[in-house]
């Protein structure tokens, strides 16, 4: 089956962040540096060909980019100077537009409007949320500060946030499951051959493994400080997203501090510091990774920075300063703040790549293995590229 | 038979041959051979004292003959004939038997190699006696040239030799001169003006005062040698006396239409080089439809590097495709433009920094494999565009198809039709592709091993204007060289017929490869031309009546140098 | 003394008998049997010459040239090809075993090949024995 070019993919990704591709002449010197990849799994020098090529729709058949860890070797080492790191990034956000089958991925990478507009149109309906209900049924709110802390369940009632998480999960849910449907689709669907059911389960503990430890990472040149960070952003999201989704009834005490106090600590802890870290690294533009950020690496980060910030001032205001009113107001401005970014990130953009770099891991294994298999019933009959029988490295 | 008087000189060269070959009895045994007059062995024979000791005994004994035995004579014979020379004796009055290269630098058994030294040195001394003098003579030169073909190179070589005043006679073929050049609009890699320089070419050339321009006229018949070529032109009308002649007669375009899969002739969108080069001088692009082409797929090496067609690069081919896809971006900034290549040769001065930069205004480089170039097809009904072109891109090792509403192919440069018939009229050889054969790939390119002729340009193999002036200047100054002296020499070991004898059957004309020898209807014998023969002797070897004989390697000399190899041994 | 072969062979003076220099420059060694004789090109040999060093008593005759499209007079090397297969068959018809007669191109730099096509030929006549050509004039006489 011959592949159709499609010479809009360039400036297509153009419009994503993709700087000049004209410079790589393909000459694999990317590919011989890079430490992670390897054989059946090559890049970034096919990937960029393909790019240049206007292959958009075979590369949407690759797990290489997700492979990628970007510590910039390649980059460093171009004789072309042609960045294939970036090129490889650019891949990225390409292939989370193409996954995306609701188009918006695609809006928000290309257009600073639509992404600014959706996070303040989705943070005015949860102000809305809050504020509208009191409006319409005033006297509920209790203005004086209890003993110990604030009645933030007389503010926003424990039933009604849980059920607006859940309405959240679920779409959130729904959202990103459907992209990563899709991807494996495209991805299982380059092998050509039957994929037994079982592998999907047999497999499943890459994903386990690698969504929790992101241990590819620290085949990376240099990138061990970047990986234990990571490891923390991801740990305080685990602990947040517990406490926030399974046990909000104990979080939003109002009485005190309690079991949750501890982990809630560390969370916050893990997840101000990482976004510092991350904040202060695209700032420096020190590390070859940060050299080339866009609006959207930018984003997330500061986001996250923010949610953070606004939970510890409304956690100040209401068990040591116990002031009512300021972490009513708080409250609503960090919830304004985490439910657009969760909204934007999780299944569109930044945030998204913490699910697909894991999937693409565990889709990589489980075509390669389908692939083994057929090739034992059937030899010769296979070697259709890019599908290869290899499996991955863990 | 006159008693001979031979000389033996047995050479030691050090210990290189001594040290295998009992040079001594060597020269013992020669002494004993009737006709030898003296057999002397010596430490080094090619130095003074050793060329001087051959002197004084030509002249004290009165030698008429002598045999030196020692090194390859392809090393020393011109220096012991010019000792003979010296000595009074004609220089051919010499045989070398070579005991150092074909004795004790190839064998380690003394017995052995001195026994085979003997038989060699018994041979010259055999051949010797039955050798003959020969004369070298000379002929004049007449000092004008004819240049054949009008293009850039011929036009060059042409006010080259004119420009230092000599007459030259410019005949091109078609009406018009600037040959293939004509409508080529501008070259790589700096892209400057072909016109222009045509027109500086053309302005000189008709305006010099020593070249006359002879448009639309053919050369019927080349007769004559070196110095001395009559010129017959077809029209009848008139006859040139030239002394040299030099070909530049160019290539002509690969006709597409041998290849099926190049879609050319049968899809009315795909063009080759040539006609692109006629859509880039009008300014107009345009598909069949008359639109502006939006997606154009340039294919390379169609024609060329190909086990079908011709093998060879045409050279020029990948620096013309860079350029058009220059011209095409400033002409269509929206197209897409690709180049479906196997190698890029971006050769020579400025032309990697001209590829460079035409990457990076978004020309998309396809790499295919030249054992599978790619094809061009009709696209579905449907399609957007009306062609496509698929291969199998081999920098992802994907098969691709490339939607394309114009195709350029990159055709071949091919030696003329014509080039065998021209090769034939002036007796030059062509290769296996039909370019003419220089006389030595380095040492003498601008020569043809028919002395006289000369080539110059693209008939000789592909070349880019640069390279066609670099070799019509070359050539013409091998020209220069060759008339400016005014004479020429003859070699003497050529072939001679004994017209007593031969019985007119034309044999050694059908094997001679410079068309050397001439029939005499007359007499009804055949006779060499001395001054094209080269003396390789097949004409000798074919002679059913044995009356041809390459002088100096004749029957005679082989047959006795023979008998004195295989004699007896003694002692 | 044992038995040496006598094996004469002509060579081009172009490619072969400068390839036989180039052996001697290398000191590249081979058997003393060959004895060479030169001549200007392949195309030269004249079958009389071959008949003649049988006569004198050749155990073998060699015939080198340049390699096909590489002749220094375009193509007297093709021509030495067709003569020498017309030869082959009128040697055998004489008694002349086929194997006495070889023709190798030998360019000018394969001292090498020169060498070791002499040393095949000079082992393939060391094992065949002496040529009856002299032996068989002897009984005619």
């Amino acid at each position: 089956m011959s592949r159709r070019l499609d010479p809009t993919l360039p400036a297509r990704l153009r419009e994503m962040g993709l700087m000049d591709n004209s410079k790589c002449f393909n000459c694999g010197h990317c590919t011989a540096v890079c430490q992670l990849t390897e054989e059946g799994f090559a890049y970034p020098r096919q990937d960029i060909r393909m790019l240049q090529m206007g292959l958009g729709d075979a590369l949407t058949e690759r797990v290489e980019p997700w492979l990628c860890y970007y510590c910039g070797d390649c980059t460093k080492s171009c004789p072309r100077d042609a960045n294939p790191a970036e090129q490889m990034m650019a891949l990225r956000r390409y292939l989370t537009a193409a996954y995306d089958w609701t188009g918006l991925a695609w809006k928000f990478y290309t257009s600073k409007a639509w992404e600014i507009g959706v996070l303040l149109g989705l943070a005015l309906i949860v102000v809305g949320l809050f504020v509208v209900p009191h409006l319409l049924h005033p006297g509920q709110i209790q203005w004086e500060p209890l003993d110990g802390g604030v009645a933030v369940s007389s503010f926003a009632a424990v039933s009604w946030v849980h059920l607006g998480d859940m309405v959240m999960l679920g779409l959130l849910s729904f959202l990103l499951l459907s992209n990563i449907f899709r991807m494996g689709r495209r991805i299982l669907g380059a092998a050509r051959v039957p994929i037994p059911i079982t592998l999907y389960l047999s497999e499943a503990w890459h994903l386990v493994t690698h969504f929790a430890t992101q241990r590819r990472f620290g085949k990376c040149n240099d990138k061990e400080a970047y990986w234990v960070v990571h490891l923390m952003l991801m740990s305080g999201y685990a602990i947040m997203f517990l406490l926030v989704i399974v046990f909000l009834s104990s979080l939003q005490t109002d009485v005190g501090l309690n079991w949750t106090t501890l982990p809630g600590y560390f969370a916050t802890f893990a997840l101000l510091y990482a976004s510092a870290y991350f904040l202060r690294g695209r700032w420096q533009k020190s590390a070859e990774v940060n050299r080339y950020s866009t609006f959207s690496d930018w984003l997330f980060p500061a986001l996250l920075f923010a949610t953070s910030l606004t939970g510890i001032l409304m956690h100040i205001f209401r068990y040591y300063l116990t002031w009512p009113a300021g972490t009513y107001v708080m409250y609503v401005i960090h919830m304004a703040i985490v439910v657009p970014m969760l909204m934007v990130e999780v299944p569109f953009s930044k945030w998204s790549h913490l699910a697909y770099r894991p999937f693409a891991i565990y889709f990589a294994n489980i075509r390669s293995k389908a692939l083994q298999a057929a090739q034992k019933t059937q030899p010769g009959s296979l070697g259709v590229p890019p599908a290869v029988s290899n499996a991955l490295e863990v | 038979m006159n008693p001979q008087r031979i000389g033996v000189y047995v050479c030691w060269c050090g210990s290189n041959i001594a040290k295998i070959v009992d040079v001594e009895k060597v020269a013992r045994v020669m002494a004993r051979i009737p006709g030898v007059e003296v057999s002397r062995e010596y430490k080094y024979m090619c130095s003074d004292p050793g060329q001087e000791l051959i002197m004084k005994d030509i002249k004290e004994l009165g030698l008429d003959r002598v045999v030196v035995a020692s090194c390859s004579p392809r090393m020393h014979e011109p220096t012991f004939r010019k000792t003979l020379k010296l000595a009074g004796l004609n220089p051919y009055m010499l045989e070398m038997a070579n005991i150092r290269e074909h004795v004790s630098w190839v064998h380690e058994n003394q017995e052995l190699a001195t026994a085979k030294a003997i038989n060699l040195t018994r041979a010259a001394v055999h051949r010797v006696m039955v050798h003959a003098p020969l004369v070298q003579h000379e002929v004049p030169v007449n000092r004008a040239t004819m240049v054949l073909g009008g293009g850039i190179t011929g036009m060059t070589a042409a006010l080259r030799i004119a420009g230092q005043g000599r007459k030259v006679y410019l005949v091109e073929r078609s009406d018009e001169l600037g040959g293939r050049a004509i409508g080529v609009g501008r070259a790589g890699p700096h892209m400057n003006s072909v016109a222009a320089l045509l027109d500086n070419l053309t302005t000189r050339v008709n305006d010099s005062a020593y070249i006359d321009v002879l448009t639309g006229t053919v050369v019927g018949e080349v007769s004559g040698f070196v110095g001395n070529f009559l010129v017959r032109l077809a029209n009848g009308t008139r006859e040139l006396t030239v002394g040299a002649i030099v070909v530049a007669t160019g290539t002509q375009p690969f006709d597409a239409k041998k290849l099926h899969r190049s879609g050319y002739g049968r899809f009315p969108n795909v063009v080759t080089s040539t006609q692109f080069e006629e859509m880039a001088a009008s300014g107009r692009f345009t598909t069949e439809s008359g639109k502006a082409p939006r997606r154009v797929a340039i294919i390379h090496c169609v024609g060329s590097r190909d086990s079908e067609t011709h093998s060879y690069c045409s050279r020029t081919c990948c620096m013309d495709a860079l350029r058009f896809s220059n011209i095409l971006r400033d002409a269509l900034p929206d197209a897409a433009i690709y180049q479906a290549y196997s190698d890029m040769r971006a050769f020579g001065r400025d032309a990697e920094e001209f590829y460079a930069r035409t990457a990076e205004r978004d020309v998309t480089f396809l790499l295919f494999d030249k054992l599978l170039p790619p094809t061009v097809s009709e696209a579905p009904a449907g399609d957007p565009y009306p062609l496509l072109v698929t291969m199998d891109e081999i920098a992802t090792g994907i098969a691709i198809e490339v939607p394309a509403d114009l195709v350029v192919l990159m055709v071949a440069r091919e030696a003329c039709s014509d080039a065998k018939d021209v090769a034939k009229l002036v007796s030059i050889s062509v290769d296996k592709d039909g370019f003419f054969i220089e006389k030595h790939p380095k040492l003498d390119p601008a020569a043809t091993t028919t002395d006289g002729i000369y080539i110059a340009g693209s008939c000789q193999g592909p070349k880019d204007i640069p390279d066609c002036m670099s070799q019509a200047g070359a050539t013409a100054a091998r020209v220069l060289a060759a008339i400016t002296m005014g004479k020429v020499k003859v070699p003497a070991t050529t072939a001679t017929v004994n017209e007593d004898l031969c019985v007119g059957c034309q044999t050694c004309i059908s094997v001679c490869p410079y068309g050397a020898v001439i029939y005499l209807d007359k007499h009804r014998v055949s006779r060499v031309e001395e001054v094209i023969c080269k003396g390789c002797g097949t004409c000798a070897a074919a002679c059913p009546a044995g009356t041809i004989s390459p002088r100096h390697f004749t029957d005679n000399q082989v047959l006795q140098q023979l008998e004195g190899l295989l004699a007896a041994e003694e002692g | 003394m044992s038995y040496e072969p006598k094996l004469v062979a002509f060579l081009c003076n172009w490619c072969s008998y400068t390839g036989a220099d180039l052996a001697g420059t290398s000191r590249t060694k081979y058997s003393e049997s060959v004895r060479i004789v030169r001549v200007m090109c392949s195309g030269r040999i004249d079958p009389t010459f071959v008949l003649k060093a049988f006569r004198e008593g050749a155990d073998g005759v060699l015939i080198s040239g340049c390699h096909p499209g590489d002749c220094h007079y375009h193509e007297g090397n093709y021509k030495a090809l067709r003569r020498y297969h017309l030869l082959t068959p009128y040697l055998v018809q004489m008694g002349i075993e086929p194997e006495r007669i070889r023709l190798e191109w030998v360019s000018a730099s394969e001292g090498n090949r020169f060498a070791q096509i002499v040393d095949e030929m000079t082992a393939t006549l060391r094992t065949m024995g002496p040529s009856k050509v002299q032996a068989t004039m002897a009984n005619y006489a």
